[in-house]
């Protein structure tokens, strides 16, 4: 009974954002108080629907009604409670709820904080939000229904995928929905101020936090979703140019150009147009990405089990596509530079480059994921491209980013001063060289020493940046170094927040580069009690230990590990091997790993004879990885601090104006 | 942060001059540019909409003609289903992780060194797995027919396989004879299935 109800809900939520999503635009267009009104309230009820419905679905897999499909597929008796509560973004139906769920608190958040503002945009905003949900209450109510009722009742459910079942698999993918799901709003706002002829400045800049937040949790979803591959996969790899990591990896580009681009159009009143086209293209490869895990167009390990979403989808992103281009076509005589770039050694210049090598990355990996499906189409057949294409690609392009990163923030607007660039670039470049000279010295690596010095003059800037920052404030206002460091991030944290989130980067390149060009790696079948040495190591195998638990039994592998030289022990590691009750057959890995600042060392259980008497393990050793994790807080925290809303904001109007990070000065 | 003032200056003192410099370009050619790009598009969703349509459509395991693959093995050798025309084929795909697979594993190899004089070539896929362990299973049981990693689950795809193992018997004309889900019981079945296949 309760699950009729809640597929009517979902009914009633489809009608309802109809109608919200008509009174939207219509209320939009006729500036008609009472039905823009109303599509505030759809909004809000709207979330109160979905937000039931989610409810009633939680309750089911917390209570065991094996009588729902989707909870007898994707949950079971002896699933932990933690694993049955994410069991709701698990499967099909469930996450599509989820992102209906997720998108329909956006809609209100975005609803809410602007409820007494810009009156000319909001109703299209709130239009294009319900538009989204519709899409989605649709699929939900003609596709993927995740109250159908089974035609028994089952004694037990089938079991949550093994691979799922880890606490990484279980945040990325909600991280990864809100960042999806929330860059649905700077395009709703980019919709509205097209819609209603407001295409000042206005919109810009409040989309910037609304697109820095979303923007964040992105990056954090696809950090964890990577750290998820490097523990439990156990391929020694973090990254594997998969199409459902690119899918989520398009859009985070996209909308890291958009984040750049608007500071030039917020500045100097250039790149209107683009601006536009980047925040559609972001969305469309949401919506694309979206699309592509679900309708198995593409091969990969994520692939969600096969249903009819696909041509709902279709239709979706043709809507979108040619709605929008049509849109910005006929708005394209409002959307006129104001002025040109006249220097290439501008800072608007280098945001101008920043785009066309963003642009450049997403379109290779645009063309590397879709590449198979064209080409099986053309030609029959299916040529995949694997890791080479993208790294050989990006690798150079990423390159030229991180010292585009060095050095843009050096640079002045419209033009730089022979001066200004002594000034500026002398330390930085002279540590960039010194790294590169070091490291080729050391490991005789072209390569890495380039990337490296790359990183390193990245790096040397941004201290540069913080240390005059810093230097200023002690000079004008006598303050303790924490102090400044404090207040540098108080009052000026578009500016300083962003130079985190760039040493955030930094370091994440830094450690892609140490994996890629110095990964060592073995495989061993080790007796008990046998050893063997990989890099300064020395990894001793001594026995099995299985171990029961609720619904799997964990085997793990013993190995201690020895510093090569000096014969001292550094400690043990336990990688292990879960073989589940419900699925025997495919089991999951569990990585030992042993975490140094300096590198990890890393071992798979691959597998065992008699109880453990040999055991074979894959070993790598996986330089400066740990920074990757690092620099992703250094990267969450950044943002944070530029997205910081703080009081004294109005009244430094002027310097927000000059700052070079992305913030946002939204109120 | 000396510099800031200068900048704040020089933004307000921009001269606001709409396309001053920037030309608007011949009408007919924004409308070849907007159709060039318009049609990109298009082509794009139309391919992913055929794209669609062909994953539905085989979303069945496969039949009739056997869908051609190629694949390298663990040696390194590259083997091609279409250059085995006019011999009968076995292909099999099992995984070291699948302990259905371990049931039949012994027979095929029986089968194969039995069978490799008569025309009949054996080939195993091995279905998401890793090199270290599905070696480690080949040589437990002593297997020398080809067998390599299917890359990206291609073959698996194509033969819309819904698990493993499986084995598909193709005779010489490259059709699919008989299809066999989950292991091979026994020497009898074996027999039966290979003597549809034998040239």
């Amino acid at each position: 009974m309760i699950f009729h109800i809640g597929y009517l809900i979902l009914v009633t939520a489809t009608v309802l954002a109809a109608f919200g999503m008509i009174a939207g635009f219509v209320g939009g267009r006729q500036r008609n108080v009472k039905l823009t009104l109303s599509s505030y309230h759809a909004v809000y009820a709207m979330a109160g629907l979905v937000a039931l419905a989610a409810a009633i679905l939680w309750y089911a897999l917390l209570t065991d009604r094996f009588e729902v499909a989707y909870v007898w597929n994707h949950s079971e008796r002896a699933l932990p409670v933690f694993y049955k509560f994410s069991a709701l973004w698990g499967g099909q139906a469930g996450s599509l709820l989820f992102w209906l769920l997720i998108l329909s608190g956006f809609s209100v958040a975005a609803a809410f904080f602007n409820r007494r503002r810009h009156w000319a945009i909001m109703p299209y905003v709130n239009a294009v939000m319900l538009g989204t949900s519709l899409f989605f209450a649709v699929l939900l109510v003609f596709a993927a229904n995740p109250f159908e009722l089974a035609s028994f009742v089952p004694q037990d459910g089938m079991g949550l995928n093994p691979l799922l079942q880890n606490y990484w698999m279980v945040l990325h993918p909600v991280m990864l929905y809100i960042g999806y799901v929330g860059l649905a709003v700077p395009f709703a706002f980019a919709v509205g101020a097209l819609l209603s002829k407001r295409l000042d400045n206005q919109w810009v800049r409040t989309v910037r936090r609304w697109t820095l937040i979303p923007w964040m949790f992105l990056s954090a979803g696809i950090l964890m979703g990577s750290q998820w591959a490097y523990m439990e996969l156990g391929w020694g790899g973090y990254w594997a140019w998969d199409p459902v990591e690119n899918a989520s990896f398009l859009p985070w580009l996209t909308a890291t150009a958009f984040l750049h681009s608007i500071v030039v159009q917020e500045q100097r009143g250039i790149l209107k147009v683009w601006n536009a086209a980047l925040i559609w293209m972001t969305y469309f490869l949401v919506i694309l990405g979206t699309f592509t895990t679900r309708s198995g167009v593409l091969e990969s390990v994520h692939s969600f089990a096969r249903s009819d979403v696909g041509p709902f989808f279709l239709v979706f992103m043709v809507i979108i596509l040619f709605g929008f281009l049509w849109l910005l076509f006929k708005r394209l005589p409002l959307l006129r530079d104001e002025q040109a770039i006249e220097s290439y050694t501008s800072r608007e210049a280098a945001f101008m480059a920043n785009n066309w090598l963003f642009a450049g990355i997403a379109f290779a990996t645009l063309w590397g994921t879709f590449f198979p499906m064209f080409s099986e189409i053309l030609t029959g057949d299916r040529i995949s491209v694997a890791a080479p294409f993208f790294n050989k690609v990006n690798g150079p392009l990423f390159l030229l980013l991180i010292l585009l990163m060095g050095a843009a923030p050096l640079l002045g607007w419209r033009r730089t001063s022979r001066q200004a660039f002594r000034k500026q670039f002398t330390w930085p470049l002279l540590v960039g060289a010194v790294t590169g000279v070091a490291i080729w010295l050391l490991y005789d690596a072209g390569y890495p020493a380039i990337g490296l010095a790359a990183c390193a003059f990245a790096a040397a800037t941004i201290v540069q940046e913080y240390v005059r920052g810093v230097q200023a404030r002690r000079i004008t206002s006598g303050e303790s170094v924490p102090a400044a460091m404090g207040n540098l991030w108080r009052r000026n944290g578009r500016r300083y927040g962003g130079y985190l989130v760039h040493l955030g980067i930094v370091l994440i390149a830094a450690a892609v580069i140490g994996n890629e060009f110095f990964q060592q790696n073995t495989n061993v079948t080790l007796a008990n009690g046998e050893s063997v040495t990989l890099g300064r190591y020395e990894i001793a195998y001594t026995g099995l230990e299985p171990n029961r638990k609720v619904n799997h039994v964990e085997y793990g592998a013993r190995l201690m590990i020895f510093d090569q030289e000096s014969g001292k022990t550094l400690g043990s590691i336990l990688p292990r091997r879960n073989i589940y009750d419900k699925t025997p057959e495919q089991p999951t890995s569990e990585v030992g790993l042993r975490m140094t600042l300096i590198e990890d060392t890393y071992v798979v259980l691959n597998g065992w004879e008699t109880g453990g008497s040999t055991a074979t393990f894959t070993m790598y050793i996986n330089p400066l990885t740990a920074w990757m994790w690092i620099g992703g807080l250094v990267l969450v925290l950044g943002t944070l601090i530029a997205s910081w809303p703080h009081p004294g904001r109005r009244r430094s109007e002027a310097a927000d104006s000059v700052a070079y990070a992305v913030g946002s000065a939204g109120d | 942060m000396a510099d800031l003032s200068d900048i704040r200056s020089e933004t307000q003192d921009a001269p606001n001059t709409p396309d001053a410099q920037a030309p608007a370009p011949a009408p007919g050619m924004v409308v070849v540019w907007r159709a060039i790009f318009v049609g990109i598009l298009l082509l794009f969703v139309v391919l992913l909409a055929w794209r669609l349509w062909d994953t539905n459509r085989s979303e069945h395991r496969a039949s009739g003609m056997a869908p051609p693959f190629t694949f390298t093995t663990f040696e390194g050798e590259t083997i091609s289903l279409d250059d085995l025309q006019g011999q009968g084929v076995v292909v099999n795909f099992w995984a070291s992780w699948c302990d259905p697979c371990r049931d039949e594993a012994a027979l095929l190899e029986q089968a194969w060194r039995r069978e490799k004089d008569n025309g009949i070539v054996f080939i195993g896929l091995d279905y998401l797995d890793q090199e270290p362990a599905a070696k480690a299973y080949l040589a437990e049981f002593g297997i020398t027919y080809p067998n390599g990693p299917d890359l990206r689950s291609e073959a698996a795809r194509r033969y819309g396989i819904k698990g493993v193992p499986e084995t598909f018997f193709i005779n010489s004309a490259g059709e699919i004879a008989q299809t066999v889900i989950g292991p091979i019981v026994n020497e009898a079945q074996m027999e039966s299935y290979l003597a549809e296949i034998r040239p």
